[in-house]
């Protein structure tokens, strides 16, 4: 029996891994066990647990390891960032590069500490986070590409101006499940904030392009 | 034979993890900048602290913690921290360091466990909390040894792929799951440079040194305080204390940096 046993085992565990690893336990059941482990470990009001929820796109960028999105996947992502964009009710997408230097400096807004949102009026845009942006400054994050020169290279042609509102509000629009945050479809910035950004990219003026 | 079904799964979900890519990779040392920091490091000041506590008589019910099994049997704490978290069969459950500690201290010493948890993270710059003293003391009782973090239970098991998804797991007005800060090599949020958690030399780096002196708070600080901090940066709620959420992300980024040589404390920003 157990001479059989381990031959069996042994021909099950190749059989296993030529499977692709997939046997135990199933995505189904680590997903369901994760996902309770979510919710029970939070200490929040109904609101703020809100923010634990997956929208569709998240579920479907939250892919484990290497696995690759597929084409429908990025499809859809796609399509659901490009049904989120929102313009400002001016419908004028270029605002004021000076207070979108100061946001994209601002990496604080809406954390939560002890149950207590941050009491700022509004977030702030978390750029240098991620981005290095006008030259020379030093304390700015490399998860992005730099923004350096952003407007001087690009120039600001209407498309130019629609393309980089769109990207600030909905990275995912371009780059399904990319590692930067759908600022503006997650209500982490308003319209009106976003099109300071885009003057903060684009403005000759702004320091980011000289 | 169902029994040994189950266990045969497991052996091959091993094996299988045993040959992921990622585990494939060389460990590299800690740079040379870091072994300078830690030849000089305050935290160690916190062991002696923690021994004493943790051979202290202590509690409603006056006793010390020498009878607490951190998996190696009572009171036997070498190598017992490079292998956590693991399965114990006295709860059921899979423990991290800091949740066995709960339980040794609910149990055997009749503290109060909301007690503990709300001292648990210490203000900066005080003297420390008893369970960060004592995270810290066991831990260093693993000190020049290796992380061994086994998945052979099957509870261990679950809570390993459960902590990978976690890892992956997008949400909140950011979007950020672990891999977004933690997926690529030589990345920085601002000036702070971020481990790279998915190749086996960060995931070392990572086993290999909490609890750490948290420079910033002058303080020794535990994986649970690291956890809370980077789910705060992501806007997501407050985080229970050790609850399975962080007990599952310990277990994978533990266990993906298996062979590091433990050296705590750590020395952080
Ligand atoms: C958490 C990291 C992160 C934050 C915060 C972030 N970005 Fe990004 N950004 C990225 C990454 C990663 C990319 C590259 C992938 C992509 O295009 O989506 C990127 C790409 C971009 C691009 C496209 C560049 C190009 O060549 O077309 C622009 C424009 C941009 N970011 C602007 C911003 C602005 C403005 C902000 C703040 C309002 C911001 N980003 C905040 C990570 C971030
Ligand atoms: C927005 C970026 C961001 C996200 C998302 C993030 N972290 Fe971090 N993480 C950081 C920063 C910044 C540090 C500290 C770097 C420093 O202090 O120099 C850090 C440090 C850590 C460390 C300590 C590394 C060491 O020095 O040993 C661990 C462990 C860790 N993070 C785990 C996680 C886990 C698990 C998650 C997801 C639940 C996560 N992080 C999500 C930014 C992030």
């Amino acid at each position: 029996m157990k001479t059989t046993w381990i031959k069996w085992s042994a021909s099950a565990v190749t059989g296993l891994m030529v499977a692709g690893c997939a046997s135990y336990p199933d995505q189904a059941t680590t997903r369901q066990m994760a996902e309770k482990m979510v919710f029970e470990a939070f200490d929040a009001s109904l609101a703020h647990m809100k923010r634990l929820e997956q929208d569709r796109s998240q579920q479907i960028c939250s892919k484990i390891g290497d696995a690759k999105l597929s084409r429908e996947e990025a499809a859809e992502v796609v399509k659901l960032a490009r049904a989120s964009i929102q313009y400002p009710a001016s419908g004028q997408l270029t605002g004021d590069w000076k207070a979108g230097d100061r946001l994209a400096h601002d990496g604080s807004g809406d954390r939560i500490r002890s149950g207590k949102t941050e009491a700022n009026k509004q977030n702030g845009a978390l750029c240098q986070n991620c981005h290095a942006l006008a030259p020379g400054e030093i304390n700015v994050g490399n998860v992005g590409p730099p923004l350096t020169g952003y407007g001087k290279q690009r120039g600001n042609s209407e498309a130019i101006v629609k393309y980089t509102y769109e990207k600030i509000y909905n990275a995912w629009a371009y780059f399904p499940c990319s590692n930067m945050p759908r600022l503006g479809a997650t209500r982490h910035l308003t319209p009106e904030q976003v099109t300071h950004m885009v003057a903060y990219l684009l403005d000759p003026q702004s320091p980011i392009n000289k | 034979m169902k029994r040994m079904r189950g266990s045969n799964l497991i052996l091959g979900a091993a094996l299988c993890l045993a040959m992921a890519p990622s585990a494939l990779a060389q460990g590299n040392d800690l740079s040379i900048g870091r072994k300078m920091l830690m030849e000089d490091n305050p935290g160690e000041l916190w062991i002696d602290q923690g021994k004493d506590l943790f051979h202290q008589k202590r509690g409603p019910k006056n006793v010390s913690l020498e009878q607490c099994d951190f998996g190696m049997g009572s009171g036997k704490l070498e190598g017992a921290a490079a292998r956590l978290p693991r399965y114990f069969a006295d709860t059921d459950r899979v423990e991290d360091l800091e949740s066995r500690l709960l339980t040794c201290m609910t149990r055997l010493q009749g503290f109060d466990r909301n007690q503990l948890i709300k001292d648990a993270i210490s203000a900066p710059a005080s003297r420390g909390s008893d369970i960060e003293a004592l995270a810290l003391y066991v831990t260093s009782r693993s000190n020049g040894m290796k992380v061994n973090v086994s998945l052979s239970h099957k509870k261990e098991f679950d809570m390993y792929k459960a902590g990978e998804y976690l890892f992956y797991r997008r949400s909140g007005q950011t979007d950020f799951g672990c891999v977004q800060c933690h997926g690529e090599a030589d990345k920085r949020i601002r000036l702070q440079d971020l481990v790279h958690m998915t190749s086996k030399a960060g995931a070392q780096e990572v086993a290999a040194s909490w609890p750490a002196y948290r420079g910033a708070h002058y303080v020794v600080r535990t994986m649970q305080w690291r956890l809370n901090d980077c789910v705060w940066q992501m806007r997501l709620p407050d985080l229970k204390y050790a609850t399975d959420y962080s007990i599952a992300l310990t277990t994978y980024l533990n266990r993906q940096g298996n062979d590091a040589v433990m050296q705590v404390p750590g020395f952080k920003r």
